[in-house]
């Protein structure tokens, strides 16, 4: 067995036990730079690389060598080709070559019904050719359009795939398969109705956002299932909307439905993590109502609080501010570190991730030697 | 006579139809530009009360948004009968997000409680560049420069604006208020600005403070 | 899943009477597996 191999092995089982509810080995380790951050960090042009994939595999060597991580640091990624070509406006290229999603309308308010009715036919006939230019004009061309847009995915999906296959073999990361799905109310503001629509409708039309919610939780849930749910890996489910909302808002209209579906996921056996974005202190104990074991990634909180109500059930992750790497000093750094595992390991159920992605890298800052310095410290000092 | 109490109640309840069906009706009576101007008041009193329930967590974001598009409706329709009625101005402000971020909810949200505010609003859209703040500024010489991001890039942006700003010589002559998810008092620091918020009402009060 | 964009087998296997007596356990993991990816395509163009 090579020595990559197993490295692969013990970082699974690292996996294995803290999905699982048992204190792995260690505390692992997720970098939470991405790909854009990689091909920064290489010296390389952004737009370019990521239309011409073929440049990413020395990005990615030179990144998993500098940088720490138990996981393979790809991230989830949204990759130019198949936008361009559908002719996207909810997700461009933006002047610096980041991948973004401007707040767009793909359903008009009075399309409510039609979405309950069946929501998978409204998305295909009626939200997608107002989103994406290119599912309009004669049949012919919108197939292949759209033709084009699934080759080109599956390309670009199987270039990067064939990279990670090569960093893992040389690297031995954990291998883990992943799901992406969204909780309904979140899949109803953030394509569909927009942050600025969802707000009116929640004081509007409160029964039809609800209905469109449970209408589209079956979708929600298939595309969240994993290939199989025995496979090392989790369904990644980032959070949005809540925390703009009313406490009695969120309990008639996010809540049930996406409570329903972590449940179910979990119920097939798979581990879910969810992306707790922005604050959730006030939801903390609806959040102590899901699943034994979902792994919650935190982007703000009290960690003593979060450890102390929901440590003993499910697992914690996140919570290292990306911005002190940013601006704070290398020992500022490595000491919040230490804050965090001091408070969040004992005891297990914690999982090394930042707070936010890091996506852009300033080469004049200190982000590069300070995120080396606490992947590192974590490396070295993460005991539970 | 419109009952201008409830008419600013109704406003801090977010009370769509009770609003819009006291507007409908005044502006039905072919009011003067004047009595328009005093609606206009009752209503940016209805969002004070919107901003301090915001204040006192019992309203959030969402709130805010769905406030904003009240008050562009409600101005929407008082329009034809505000036409010539100078309206004072407490203030002016360019705001935009910042270069490399195309996240302007936040911007929005705190553009529409300036304007409900009294401040003239220039908006420069999403993805501003430097030069772009420095133009702008240049021409219509605002006293406060908003600039907001959402992404952990924009503090480098940021930066850069206010280097820009500087080496045009405006500094002095502007406040640098930042906003957006990743700013907190170490990024405004090294930004250089003047004040940071994580929140439309604070941010629009700091604002009121250095206009008054 | 209440749609005319999404088969599964059994819809399928009833509209193609031509696949009676063909190896099923070849062929259904194939047609649900493409009706599966395009799903998959369309769900994470909203996402």
């Amino acid at each position: 067995m090579t020595d990559a191999i197993a490295r692969t092995n013990e970082r699974n089982q690292l996996f294995k036990d803290l999905f699982s509810g048992n204190t792995p080995k260690r505390v692992p380790i997720s970098n939470p730079a991405t790909q854009d951050f990689a091909i920064q960090y290489a010296g390389l042009d952004l737009a370019e690389c990521q239309w011409d994939l073929t440049k990413l595999e020395p990005v990615y060597d030179k990144f998993c060598q500098d940088f720490y991580t138990d996981t393979y640091p790809g991230g989830s990624i949204r990759i130019p080709s198949h936008y361009q070509i559908l002719g996207s406006t909810p997700i461009v290229m933006s002047s610096s070559g980041f991948m973004q999603h401007p707040d767009v309308v793909g359903m008009l308010a009075e399309e409510y019904d039609e979405f309950i009715a069946s929501p998978y036919d409204c998305i295909v006939e009626t939200i997608l050719p107002r989103l994406y230019t290119e599912f309009n004009g004669p049949p012919g061309k919108v197939a292949m359009a759209l033709a084009k847009a699934m080759k080109a995915q599956a390309d670009d999906l199987a270039s990067l795939g064939a990279i990670r296959a090569k960093m893992n073999a040389k690297y031995g990361f954990a291998t883990m398969v992943g799901a992406l799905t969204e909780a309904p109310f979140d899949f109803m503001s953030d394509f569909l109705r927009s942050f600025k629509g969802i707000s009116g409708d929640v004081r509007r039309y409160p029964d039809k956002v609800a209905a469109a919610c449970e209408a589209v939780l079956p979708l929600m849930i298939k595309k969240g299932t994993l290939p199989n749910p025995s496979m090392l890996g989790y369904t990644f489910v980032p959070l949005h909307m809540a925390p703009y909302l009313r406490e009695k808002d969120f309990a008639a209209l996010y809540w049930p439905t996406f409570k329903k579906m972590v449940e179910t996921l979990a119920g097939m056996g798979q581990s879910v993590q969810l992306f707790v974005e922005q604050d959730w202190m006030r939801y903390i104990d609806y959040l102590y109502e899901l699943p034994e074991n979902t792994i919650m990634r935190f982007e703000y909180g009290d960690p003593k609080l979060i450890k102390e109500k929901l440590g003993k059930k499910h697992i914690i992750s996140g919570l290292y501010p990306v911005t002190l790497l940013q601006t704070g000093t290398k020992q500022q750094c490595v000491d919040k570190a230490k804050e965090l595992l001091d408070i969040l390991a004992p005891g297990g159920r914690y999982w090394w991730q930042a707070d936010k992605s890091i996506i852009h890298l300033d080469i004049n800052g200190p982000v590069v030697e300070n995120l080396r310095a606490v992947l590192d410290y974590v490396h070295e000092n993460g005991t539970y | 006579m419109i009952d201008l109490q409830a008419l600013t109640q109704a406003v801090g309840d977010l009370d769509e139809k009770t609003i819009i069906t006291m507007i409908e009706d005044f502006v039905a009576t072919n009011p003067s530009g004047e009595e328009a101007q005093k609606i206009v008041f009752a209503c940016q009193q209805g969002m004070g009360i919107v901003g301090e329930l915001f204040e006192k967590n019992e309203y959030y974001v969402g709130d805010l948004i769905f406030a904003g598009e009240l008050l562009s409706k409600t101005i929407d329709l008082l329009k034809p009968v505000l036409n010539d009625v100078a309206t004072e101005k407490v203030g002016s402000i360019v705001i935009g997000t910042v270069q490399g971020d195309l996240h302007d909810i936040g911007k929005n949200i705190f553009g529409s409680m300036a304007e409900a505010a009294g401040f003239d609003v220039y908006e420069l859209g999403v993805d501003v560049s430097p030069s772009a703040f420095v133009e702008k500024v240049k021409e219509v010489k605002p006293q406060i420069v908003g600039m907001s991001g959402v992404l952990t890039l924009a503090i480098d942006s940021m930066k850069e604006t206010v280097k820009a700003i500087t080496e045009a010589g405006l500094r002095d002559s502007v406040k640098i208020i930042i906003g957006g998810n990743p700013v907190n008092e170490d990024a405004c620091k090294q930004i250089g600005a003047d004040a940071f918020t994580t929140n439309a009402a604070e941010g629009l009060k700091t604002c009121q403070g250095w206009v008054s | 899943m209440d749609t005319k964009y999404y088969t599964t087998w059994e819809e399928y296997l009833a509209e193609h009477p031509e696949l009676e007596g063909k190896p099923e356990q070849a062929i259904a993991p194939k047609i649900v597996k493409y009706e599966d990816a395009m799903f998959t395509f369309i769900m994470d163009l909203l996402l």
